[in-house]
């Protein structure tokens, strides 16, 4: 039988702020075990949490960044249950009035993949298997997080990789959390279930925990379908459980079955009071909002007229583009800087954490500099390449290696004269060139290339040698 | 009066991790029943004007009266961990992955 897919995304992402959700430890990755812990996020008899204003203010950006609407009358409440990586035995987070609702993301082909709700909630404490023990790590308990749970509109492992993409960009660039999969600040799980095509009927769903790598977050969806494909077309039914996916054998494993809300027995938190959050405080956080990813692109493409690859390459890395845009605002042209950026720049900071902290020893204004001496013609392409390369090396300005030396002084006529010398010098390539072997001109570039010590405008010697040699 | 039934008294108690024997689950669906009745006096008296008396049921906290978000001092892995015998400053609980 032919099945059609649905799946949904609760994806957690870890907040950026300083400090904790519910205290004053701080958030810092890594650091001895427990050490950024204290009475209140381990759970102490008597202590009471507060709120971060900061975290509450970064989960009201997102939900803006996703077009959700806010919940401005917002609460907490108590999720039970009993793990060792919680020392509370429940968590804190929100059920009924998540701090908002009702967003998208909008895929590349136009879907709509719409987002039910954002929460704030906090993060529980690490647990480190080793030898046969399990050691806890209280570190990370207590950190902010927001969970955002998507509609199950996705139907292909691949729209949900974009989706989680999208989610990911956007979340880096509004500066709400760094995103970082690999150091768990950003974890899926994936809700799977499969219909008869044409149903449009919800099948019973899987849910697929804690995917910290969007290929194996690919993997578990293609396999945890072909399994539920198997098991229905023998007849058997899906049992709701909470799966693993094993990175080694490719494959998913029940971890426990059916598993629903009621069965956390959420309550209203009774320690943390009710937090009104005005309008005037909602709409000053959504005129805070950056210019989004996805906007920035279409601008790129559309008004600068950058090539829609090119366009989606640079604005995957928010520094990157904020400081393109600085270059363009000292007078560089686009075609130009994009063209460096993307040849030399990206080459230079090579892995995709340096892209993405762009953290240069070159100013966008001494940038600027040397594109405006290319846009002028002052120097060739290649010149202002290797001179890039020297600049982000050293940290040294544009002046030390754009000399008057490197500076093109041949003039249009002198240039001509040049190429005159060149033909008159090599008459048989000449010949060889009028008679069709085109790689004959190559040797009249190397003369050229000689008598002007590489600073000629090939495409300036180009031009006049078409025009010379077609007369 | 209002009473509770078996199945939903199985369903709160399994929510509640209890087990009942059938004495003792007589006795709790007895005290049940009284608890429900209550409930419904309370829900079904006429108050008269309500609308004047303020909620006690707690006060909201505004979004700018929120903590603010400056790190503090964490309590000494020795202090955190100072209740158990820490293996190179962790917790140990018993090996919950198989």
């Amino acid at each position: 039988m032919k099945y059609e897919m649905n799946c949904g995304l609760e994806t957690h992402v870890e907040l950026a702020t300083e400090t904790k959700i519910f205290c004053s430890c701080t958030t810092r990755f890594g650091g001895a075990p427990n050490t950024h812990c204290c009475p209140i996020c381990t759970g102490q008899p008597g202590v009471l949490p507060f709120l971060n204003k900061k975290a509450t203010e970064f989960a009201v950006r997102a939900g803006l960044a996703v077009g959700c609407k806010v919940n401005t009358v917002t609460h907490m409440d108590r999720k039970n249950y009993c793990y060792p990586d919680l020392p509370k035995a429940y968590q804190i987070s929100q059920l009924d009035k998540p701090l908002s609702y009702g967003g998208f993301i909008e895929l590349d082909s136009g879907k709509k993949i719409g987002i039910t709700r954002i929460h704030i909630e906090e993060d529980a404490g690490k647990l480190v298997h080793e030898r046969g023990n399990t050691f806890v790590d209280y570190n990370r308990g207590g950190v902010p997080l927001i969970e955002i749970v998507s509609e199950p509109d996705i139907s292909s492992a691949a729209e949900a990789r974009e989706y989680a993409e999208k989610l990911q960009l956007i979340m880096r660039y509004i500066g709400v959390s760094d995103c970082k999969m690999q150091e768990g600040s950003m974890r899926c799980d994936v809700n799977v279930s499969l219909c008869p095509a044409g149903s449009g009927k919800l099948g019973v769903r899987t849910e697929i925990k804690n995917m910290n790598s969007l290929s194996f977050m690919e993997k578990a969806i293609e396999y945890e379908c072909e399994r539920q494909a198997e098991i229905l077309d023998e007849g058997g039914v899906i049992e709701q459980a909470t799966l693993r996916f094993d990175e080694h054998t490719g494959e998913t494993y029940v971890m426990r079955t059916k598993e629903d809300a009621q069965d956390y027995r959420y309550f209203p938190e009774p320690d943390i009071l009710t937090v009104i959050i005005p309008e005037e405080t909602v709409e000053r956080i959504k005129s805070e909002l950056p210019e989004l990813p996805f906007d920035k692109m279409r601008r790129y493409t559309d008004e600068l007229g950058i090539n829609a690859k090119n366009a989606r390459l640079m604005c995957r890395y928010k520094n990157l583009c904020l400081w393109f845009e600085s270059a363009l605002s000292y007078g560089a042209s686009v075609k130009h800087s994009v063209n460096l950026i993307t040849g030399v720049i990206f080459s230079f900071l090579s892995t995709e954490e340096n892209k993405e902290k762009f953290d240069l020893n070159l100013t966008a204004a001494e940038f600027a500099k040397l594109v405006k001496y290319l846009d002028e013609g002052k120097i060739t392409v290649s010149v202002a390449q290797s001179a890039l390369l020297q600049m982000l090396q050293s940290g040294k300005c544009v002046n030390e290696f754009i000399t008057e030396d490197v500076l093109l002084g041949t003039s249009d006529g002198e240039l001509e004269k040049i190429c005159q010398d060149a033909i008159a010098a090599n008459p048989q390539a000449v010949a060889d060139y009028v008679g069709g072997k085109e790689k004959a001109i190559f040797a009249l570039y190397g003369f050229i290339k000689r008598a002007t010590q590489g600073k000629a405008d090939m495409n300036k010697v180009n031009n006049i040698l078409s025009e010379l040699l077609n007369k | 009066m209002m009473g509770i039934s078996e199945k939903e008294f199985a369903m709160l108690a399994r929510l509640a991790r209890l087990e009942f024997d059938g004495e003792r689950k007589q006795e709790f669906m007895s005290e049940f029943e009284e608890i429900i009745n209550f409930a419904n006096a309370v829900n079904n008296a006429v108050a008269g004007d309500t609308e004047s008396i303020k909620d006690t049921g707690g006060d909201n906290v505004m979004f700018e009266e929120l903590r603010e978000d400056t790190v503090k001092e964490s309590l000494p892995n020795e202090k955190i961990t100072s209740g158990v015998t820490p293996v190179n400053g962790y917790f140990t609980v018993k090996r919950v992955v198989k």
